[in-house]
């Protein structure tokens, strides 16, 4: 930084904070993936294809990100809700909600994994009248998604909260005014408010569940070429002191969330990016 | 269309919004609802606009029953204090919001829309910013533009609440006048709500003067303020000196019709309708000159009688003949007194009406 760019800005400062940032996000970020990088160029390419294409590597991802987008979608149908009501309505018992919701942030991702395997085994409160009806939530992929929803409601919830107060009701009842109905006026003026951070709280539970361990592995049961995931496959690696083959694996996670990430961003640019100006007008009023 | 109200009452808890309002709106006509905040001015318009429900009593459409009609289904236009523009729409889609979400078999074709939407950016010259997203406008721009959305349907009837409140005197006075030559182009019923005197009188047909969730009095703006029907209405439209007759007896006494001797009474004089004389006269009131101060067209002057203080307003001629000085003796004489038998305490303070 100049002094004469730094002389030019009203707020001061700025090329501490920025020092201070790129050091700190070096430092926790990007060497430690560097390091992983670095590891896993011990393989030759052939190599790496043939660790990162095996079978059951392959049933891994699918089953990790396959989980993960459809745990992401119903945190995102259900968030909104949740977040919808928590801001627009005054009920009682709202605040011990609202402190609900951030229960998966705190707890033990373990202790959820147990909770749920509890519940949704064959014995269990909820599995015993599932699995009458011939569904098997616990031990397979459908309880990977249930361990993966949980832990990710509140990013959604938490994303959404400020935007929905940010909308005024008066810009409902303008709409009804105009003659739309419930429905159009969800569609037409709610959602493409609410979209951008809709979008941002769907990537948010979606990273937070690729990476998700802790509580997947209790209720996954864990089956090669079934149910499971990524992460515990490059666990069992490293517990046969196969170093090299879990950062393959941890290579091909990163680059495929990578990729997600800057898809999702850039959709959520894009939505954001829409409807805002280049700033107010000259003020001019004629 | 007319509107009609008939023993409307709203209250939100134990506050009282709304007591027995009756109101009637003729066809055509500009009718301001005017208080102070929280005497119930946009209740009452959310309630004809049915965004609010009534506790009692009925809106009637056009002699039509409407009190339990939808918001969508009552074809009223209305007006927000702040705008409440859809914020990632243009201002043309803003405009064209209440057309294209129109059930298909009434909806216009998208040629039409695009037609009547320029057409209502040309009426509220606008049609240059067709493409601009509300947050590149400033406040009277976005205001125009929610009033074209709100015409869009062809309303009934328009509603504005405090639709000039967020915008500065220039401006306001602009948006006021165009106001009213929109009001008389379009052949519709009108009702706006402003706690603002001036804009009250300035455009409406007539006024609806309202306090604590009653309507204080109704009338052309020339009755509401040279012939007020209460102490409040006298107090709320513009300044006024207030005179007890216990302390200038004489003045208070003036005009009073009957009435004990011990019968406390209160007289209502303008400032603009005292004048000050050099020497004593028959009925006048002594008072010491205390500031003069020129302000634009007028000189107010600040008189003191009894260590009470009396505001004077005075055209600039009229100071210049005086030629006040702070301090001198002068005497002052009312053209128009307004005398309200005992002053409640109510009336002044605005506490409970018992």
């Amino acid at each position: 930084m100049s002094a004469s760019t730094s002389r030019s800005r009203v707020l001061p400062g700025f090329g501490l904070s920025l020092g201070c940032t790129l050091v700190y996000l070096s430092l926790l970020i990007l060497l430690p993936l560097s390091g992983l990088a670095f590891k896993a160029s011990h393989l030759s390419l052939a190599e790496f294809w043939a660790i990162a294409s095996g079978e059951r590597a392959l049933a891994s991802y699918r089953v990790t990100f396959g989980a993960s987008l459809l745990a992401a979608t119903a945190n995102a149908f259900f968030g909104l809700i949740v977040a919808w009501i928590l801001v627009r309505y005054s009920f009682p018992g709202k605040r011990a909600i609202d402190a609900l919701v951030d229960l998966p942030f705190a707890l033990p991702t373990a202790v959820a994994g147990i909770t749920l395997a509890t519940l949704y085994a064959g014995n269990g409160w909820i599995g015993r009248h599932l699995e009458s009806l011939g569904v098997k939530v616990a031990f397979t992929p459908l309880g990977i998604v249930v361990a993966l929803t949980f832990i990710g409601l509140p990013f959604v919830v938490r994303t959404l909260q400020p935007v929905i107060e940010d909308i005024e009701p008066e810009v409902e009842e303008a709409a009804a005014s105009l003659g739309a109905s419930r429905l159009q006026t969800f569609s037409r003026v709610l959602l493409p408010a609410i979209f951008p951070a809709l979008v941002t709280g769907f990537t948010l539970a979606l990273s937070r569940s690729i990476g998700e361990y802790g509580s997947v592995i209790f209720i996954a049961g864990n089956l090669p070429l079934i149910s499971e995931i990524t992460p515990l496959l490059i666990i069992s690696k490293l517990e046969q002191y196969d170093v090299v083959g879990a950062t393959a694996l941890a290579m091909v996670m990163l680059m495929i969330s990578f990729v997600m990430l800057l898809v999702v961003n850039g959709l959520q640019w894009w939505a954001a990016s829409r409807h805002r100006g280049d700033g107010p007008s000259d003020g001019e009023v004629r | 269309m007319s509107i009609e109200i008939r023993a409307i009452s709203k209250r939100f808890g134990g506050f009282v919004a709304l007591d027995d309002i009756n109101l009637q709106i003729p066809t055509g006509e500009l009718v301001a609802l005017l208080g102070p905040s929280g005497c119930g001015k946009t209740t009452l318009l959310r309630i004809i606009a049915g965004m609010e429900s009534a506790d009692a009593g009925q809106v009637l459409f056009a002699g039509e029953e409407a009190t339990h009609v939808h918001a969508r289904d009552r074809n009223v236009g209305f007006v927000f204090q702040h705008y409440a523009l859809f914020r990632h729409m243009s201002v043309f889609e803003n405009v064209a919001f209440g057309l294209r979400v129109k059930p298909r078999k009434v909806r216009p074709s998208a040629a039409e829309i695009r037609q009547r939407v320029n057409d209502l950016l040309k009426l509220v010259q606008l049609d240059w910013l067709a493409d601009r997203y509300p947050s590149q406008l400033s406040g009277g721009q976005r205001q125009r533009i929610a009033l074209a959305r709100a015409l869009a349907v062809e309303p009934r009837v328009l509603l504005l609440d405090e639709p000039f409140g967020a915008l500065d005197t220039r401006v306001r006075k602009e948006l006021r006048r165009w106001l009213r030559r929109l009001h008389d182009e379009m052949h519709i019923s009108s009702v706006f709500v402003t706690h603002d005197q001036e804009e009250a009188l300035e455009v409406a047909d007539r006024v609806v003067v309202m306090n604590r969730g009653r309507i204080e009095q109704i009338g052309s703006p020339d009755e509401v303020y040279s012939n007020p029907a209460s102490p409040f209405v006298y107090q709320f439209l513009g300044n006024v000196n207030v005179f007890h007759s216990r302390v200038h007896g004489e003045w208070a006494d003036v005009g009073r019709a009957g009435g004990g001797p011990e019968g406390e009474a209160t007289a209502y004089v303008r400032p603009h309708d005292i004048e000050i004389e050099h020497r004593p006269v028959v009925g006048s009131l002594e008072a010491t000159v205390q500031e003069v101060h020129p302000i634009g067209p007028l000189v107010r002057v600040e008189l003191a009688h009894a260590s009470e203080l009396i505001e004077v307003e005075l055209t600039r001629e009229r100071a210049t003949v005086l030629a006040l000085a702070e301090g001198q003796q002068v005497w002052l004489k009312p053209r128009q007194v307004r005398v309200f038998a005992a002053p409640s305490a109510a009336m002044e303070e605005g506490g409970s009406g018992i």
